[in-house]
């Protein structure tokens, strides 16, 4: 009962136990804490031009989009003692010519501390944006989403702003 | 330092020996059962994997244990944290989804989905590491990341790189199954 062994045997225990139980109770309360909050208002994404081109040397077969947009968003809301950063992302959804349903991330940025939570972007996309069959007659709604990445527990997914409505894809410049 | 022990064994005999086998490929047995049972509930073949390398850096460093579903029925967004294994190669890779190209569900499987994935940490998407494949399929991957638990998968990483410690252990731990006395 005391002996060198059965002292650390019991001491490990009790230790891993509180170390698990702690865990717990972070990971737990940041879920509940996400739950109850609002969501995030006062976020814009704008478009403002679309250029379709030629892809580069051997993606000249391919349809290019060039976007630029801006974005505006207030994310500070989402920091709290389990964020261990935010990775924003925004991407473009729809439909083309033959049915198929379309998301491309076109940006995206990792932002680790609350100060630095109020983002303006505006400029270019980060990301090749292709379409393997055709851009013509197509429409696409830009979203700015977010994903909360713990220290410890659950990830979380949300969005922050949108164009809610389509932006549509103009016809392609015929020169490379 | 084992006098005592071994006094113990030989008077309890073979069939003490024989117990202590048993209940120790019972924990075995056990464990094996709670694994795959927790790879049927959620449909991936490894519902907990440890994070390999530092592609997905600041958010996972090498070490870190993270937990994994696949439902069969649900779309996969961008944005989703997903473990993938290219058909040839043997090592899962966790990386985020960057396209998604949707089409129309066919017989056998409820979602058609191709994906294009990039790590955090890198500068361009995964293309060269799909041996061959523009897009992946819904079948190669192994299960999206739901939840993250830090640093716990270090301790799989070690054994790996150090197989001495992995023998240290099982050994160690086999000794201790057969001379503990209850």
């Amino acid at each position: 009962m005391h002996t060198l062994f059965s002292r650390i045997n019991n001491t490990s225990a009790l230790l891993s136990s509180c170390v698990m139980g702690l865990l717990a109770a972070i990971a737990i309360s940041s879920i509940l804490i996400q739950f109850f909050e609002s969501p995030i208002e006062g976020g814009s994404v704008l478009v403002k031009k679309v250029k379709i081109t030629h892809g580069r040397g051997r993606q000249y077969k391919y349809e290019h989009a060039h976007v630029d947009f801006e974005v505006d968003a207030d994310l500070s809301s989402l920091f709290n003692w389990n964020t261990k950063q935010l990775f924003l992302y925004v991407d473009a959804e729809y439909t083309n010519a033959r049915g198929v349903k379309n998301a491309v991330v076109i940006w995206d940025r990792i932002v680790r501390r609350k100060a630095d939570a109020k983002i303006h972007y505006a400029g270019k996309q980060k990301y090749h944006f292709k379409d393997t069959n055709t851009f013509r007659d197509a429409q696409a709604i830009y979203t700015l989403r977010y994903n909360v990445m713990p220290h410890v527990g659950a990830l979380v997914y949300g969005v922050a702003a949108s164009t809610n409505a389509s932006v549509p894809f103009p016809p392609m410049v015929n020169n490379a | 330092m084992f006098t005592e022990e071994l006094k113990a064994f030989r008077r309890l005999g073979f069939r003490h020996v024989l117990l202590q086998a048993l209940n120790f490929a019972s924990v075995i047995a056990s464990g094996l059962m709670i694994w795959k049972g927790l790879g049927l509930i959620t449909n991936s073949e490894s519902p907990i994997v440890v994070v390999l390398s530092g592609s997905m850096e600041p958010a996972f460093y090498r070490g870190d244990l993270l937990f994994l579903t696949n439902p069969a029925a649900e779309r996969y967004h961008n944005g989703d944290i997903t473990v993938y294994k290219v058909p040839g190669a043997d090592i899962p890779i966790v990386h985020r989804v960057l396209e998604t190209h949707d089409g129309k569900s066919r017989g056998s499987s409820p979602v058609v989905q191709r994906l294009l994935t990039k790590g955090d940490n890198n500068e361009v998407n995964d293309i060269e590491l799909y041996r061959g494949l523009d897009y992946l399929e819904r079948k190669h991957i192994v299960g999206k990341v739901r939840g993250f638990l830090p640093y716990i998968g270090y301790v799989t990483i070690a054994m790996n790189d150090f197989p001495q410690l992995k023998y240290a252990l099982l050994g160690g731990l086999g000794l201790l199954a057969l001379v503990q006395r209850e």
